[in-house]
């Protein structure tokens, strides 16, 4: 037809789904060919090609939305809802890792002495670093929301202070965490424990990573005037995602750190 | 009157009785509990230089319960000073 009679977006053809496929293809393939034959080269054809992805994907996105206007209200609807569910398949993953911890924790088998932590366990002291580290995680959701009134209000100036503040405080939890990793004295391969523990944090250390990144994206964005007092969904994503890995933080925290020791 | 308890208890023994502590099917914490409970009663009662015979007991049920290869590593372990129990 010459022009659309809804307000949906009739999403163009685009070659991204394609090279996003190929690149799991190849870093599956990859990770086996660097087991078995020593070789990375695959996987970092598989990693290159996601990350070319994962930037011209998303910022096709930015351009259908931001600049050619098809995130109408019910488009926009949509993407709450994508985002709320890929959010939740991220709350059942973890859970994965935390029944693994309560499974050998509630437990402990006659090989780790009965107890937990296991017999030769020096676990790490709750109330230093990891206290610090929710803290900076707590605060960060509390910059993150000034961002996100300071973004409705117009207040262009305040939005990316606070923004940037959110930033800088992933980035800090970020580093303190791997000065502790390098600091523990006990290993990913010290038995149940070791796993647990470097498995769950890992993971969620990997999601702070990447949400600050997604925060990143919306500084720039916010800098760049891409948002509006109205519509900034992109940001709201990204506060959810970083709301969501604060959370899983305050479990970890509870469980691992605190009742694990 | 408690020695003679212990004398009788032990005289009469057949095999581990029912102990409400573990339930069900899965009795390896009964094998094990029974285990380090031998161990630290001897180690406590020769520190006070104590008649041990009270020890005798669990014993008596770790060796009813346990498989003999876990006995067998256990006291592998206690020798090397590996084992990971609490004694």
């Amino acid at each position: 037809m010459a022009h659309q009679a809804h307000a949906y977006h009739m999403v163009d053809p685009s070659p991204w789904p394609l090279t996003g496929a190929t690149a799991a293809l190849l870093m599956t393939s990859g990770l086996a060919i660097w087991f078995h034959f020593h070789s990375l080269l695959l996987l970092y054809l598989g990693l290159t090609l996601l990350l070319l992805t994962m930037i011209q994907w998303w910022r096709d996105i930015i351009r259908e939305g931001t600049f050619q206007g098809h995130h109408t209200p019910p488009v926009q609807k949509g993407l709450r809802y994508g985002m709320i569910l890929f959010i939740t398949s991220e709350v059942f993953f973890f859970l994965g890792f935390f029944w693994a911890f309560y499974h050998s924790s509630l437990a402990p088998t006659p090989e780790l002495g009965g107890c937990w932590p296991p017999t030769g366990i020096n676990p790490l002291d709750p109330f230093k670093v990891p206290l610090l580290n929710t803290a900076v995680l707590l605060a960060s959701g509390v910059t993150v929301t000034w961002a996100h009134h300071s973004l409705m209000e117009g207040n262009r100036k305040e939005a990316i202070q606070a923004l940037t503040l959110t930033i800088i405080l992933g980035v800090y939890f970020t580093s303190l965490q791997a000065m502790e990793y390098y600091e523990a004295p006990f290993t990913i391969a010290d038995g149940v424990y070791g796993a647990t523990f470097y498995v769950a944090t890992g993971f969620h250390g990997l999601h702070v990573i990447i949400g600050s990144t997604f925060l990143a994206v919306c500084l720039m964005r916010q800098i760049q005037y891409h948002f509006t007092s109205e519509h900034h969904f992109g940001f709201e994503a990204a506060a959810w995602y970083w709301h969501f890995v604060d959370v899983v933080w305050l479990f970890l925290y509870v469980s691992i750190y605190w009742w694990g020791s | 009157m408690m020695a003679e308890d212990i004398q009788a208890k032990l005289k009469n023994y057949k095999t581990a009785p029912f102990d409400a502590r573990f339930p069900n099917q899965n009795q390896t914490r009964n094998c094990f509990q029974n285990y380090l409970d031998f161990h630290r009663c001897t180690k406590v009662l020769t520190a006070k230089g104590a008649d041990t015979t009270p020890c005798e007991w669990f014993r008596r049920v770790y060796k009813s319960l346990c498989p003999i290869s876990w006995i067998n590593k256990w006291n592998d372990q206690l020798e090397e000073g590996t084992f990971p129990g609490k004694i």
